[in-house]
């Protein structure tokens, strides 16, 4: 049943043991494997994919949107609080350096990390996943594979900054006395969050085995891998026989 | 059932492992999670999806936080600190945080009690599969425990310039984000499509 789709799609451009080096496309959805010539997976109707279609393609799509929506986000106010007249606008690096100085240290290094180093990471870390993939690497698929779990991992908590205006400007409005407004940053800042889960989304990992097992470093590997792929598939024709 | 599967991350043929409840299998080639199997899962599902319903329906009714500086005081519900927001240009935000930390943790809740009841009630395969692949869908926008530690943040901001109260809503949310995590630990994709598989019917 299987031998219809192994002679139709090229073996060698997917990584030596995969489901789609045997014709099999992995549902995204409900994770059963089907052959790749039917277009919808029988279990759950979602449309098939041998890989995810133009995934590099679409992550730096994303990744670039969401890189513009960084420069405002770093550059205007999160949000401003009016005293008693007096309107202060903070940056999110501004309201970091201040909890700094108030000596509330371990609040201070908390929105730094998620607010600052997360998305600086994330950017990095995606780039360097889109390069990989389509150009190979000096580190391997595994290394890589660890890489953007925690992409995908850490992404979501770089939202705890908007959560804190959300919860600021609810909370601090005392008319003229003390009263707290959003600024252009929290939205941007939101927007970027939202575009770097999706470009993570996007993002297919199996791209980097596929690529990095048949890389001209990685061949004797490779080799013995589609070896004993060989040897696999044979014993299969054998006992098909 | 030893039908082959294929690891999400990497793609690799393997043969579906037989697990005991507890145990969990990873990826012989990246180290991905493939599935785990956990004891009285879909009793421990129900239980901590309902109790995380009612939690955070009640932490909608009551008082959330409150802040008094120089005799003003000023208290609001879990409910406006998404609304307050809703002027001006930042009503795109607004309606993105309310999604965020109740309509979608919510309506995840909500959809896993309805699968798991269906499956016994209903028996509709494709009914059931919609339900699955909701939830699935809005899985990575419910946020309830980043919003959590957002409010943390918050309370230790303004902490030394008024004083601040904590409210019932305040306790029942964190318990909500308790079981809400609780509830992460217990999806598992092939689990849910493996009970759906066995207790319904195509048509």
């Amino acid at each position: 049943m299987n031998n219809q789709p192994q002679t139709s799609i090229p073996a060698h451009s997917f990584s030596p043991g995969s489901a789609a080096a045997i014709g099999l496309a992995n549902c995204h959805s409900c994770g059963q494997l089907s052959p790749h010539l039917i277009t919808h997976c029988p279990r759950c109707h979602a449309r098939l994919h041998l890989r995810t279609p133009y995934s590099l393609q679409k992550t730096l799509a994303f990744l670039l949107t969401a890189l513009i929506f960084y420069i405002p986000a770093n550059l205007f106010p999160i949000m401003t609080s009016e005293q008693l007249g007096v309107i202060e606008a903070t940056t999110i690096i501004g309201g970091i350096i201040v909890l700094w100085e108030m000596g509330s240290y371990p609040i201070a290094v908390v929105v730094f990390v998620a607010s600052v180093l997360v998305p600086i990471v994330k950017f990095i870390i995606l780039f360097w996943l889109c390069y990989c993939a389509k150009f190979g690497s000096p580190m391997s698929a595994k290394e890589l594979s660890v890489l953007y779990r925690t992409t995908e991992f850490i992404g979501r908590w770089s939202m705890v900054d908007v959560f804190v205006v959300a919860v600021l400007v609810a909370l601090i409005q005392l008319g003229t006395l003390l009263n707290v407004q959003p600024g252009i940053a929290a939205i941007t800042f939101a927007m970027m969050v939202i575009l770097t889960i999706i470009a993570a989304q996007m993002f297919d990992p199996r791209l980097l085995w596929d690529r990095l097992l048949v890389a001209p470093d990685n061949q004797q590997n490779a080799q013995q891998n589609k070896q004993q792929n060989n040897q696999q598939s044979d014993q299969q024709e054998n006992k098909e026989h | 059932m030893n039908k082959p599967i294929a690891c999400g991350l990497c793609d690799l043929v393997l043969p579906t492992p037989a697990l005991t409840p507890g145990q969990c299998a990873l990826c012989p080639r990246c180290g991905h999670k493939l599935f785990r199997v956990k004891d009285n899962a879909i009793g421990q599902l129900l239980a901590y999806s309902l109790t995380g319903l009612i939690l955070l329906l009640l932490a909608n009714f009551f008082p959330f936080m409150s802040f008094s500086l120089s005799g003003h005081i000023m208290e609001i519900t879990l409910w406006q600190a998404a609304t307050e927001l809703y002027v001006g240009p930042y009503k795109l935000l607004s309606l993105l945080v309310f999604f965020f930390i109740v309509l979608f943790p919510a309506l995840i809740l909500t959809v896993i009690v309805s699968f798991l009841v269906s499956l016994n009630w209903v028996g509709s395969k494709m009914f059931s599969s919609t339900l699955v692949r909701l939830i699935f869908g809005l899985l990575p926008w419910a946020m309830a425990e980043v919003f959590f530690v957002g409010v943390l943040v918050s309370l230790i901001k303004l902490i030394t310039i008024a004083e601040i109260g904590l409210g019932v809503s305040f306790w029942a949310y964190l318990v909500f984000c308790l079981c809400y995590v609780k509830v992460l630990t217990y999806i598992d994709k092939y689990q849910f499509w493996h009970w759906l598989d066995l207790t319904t019917k195509d048509e």
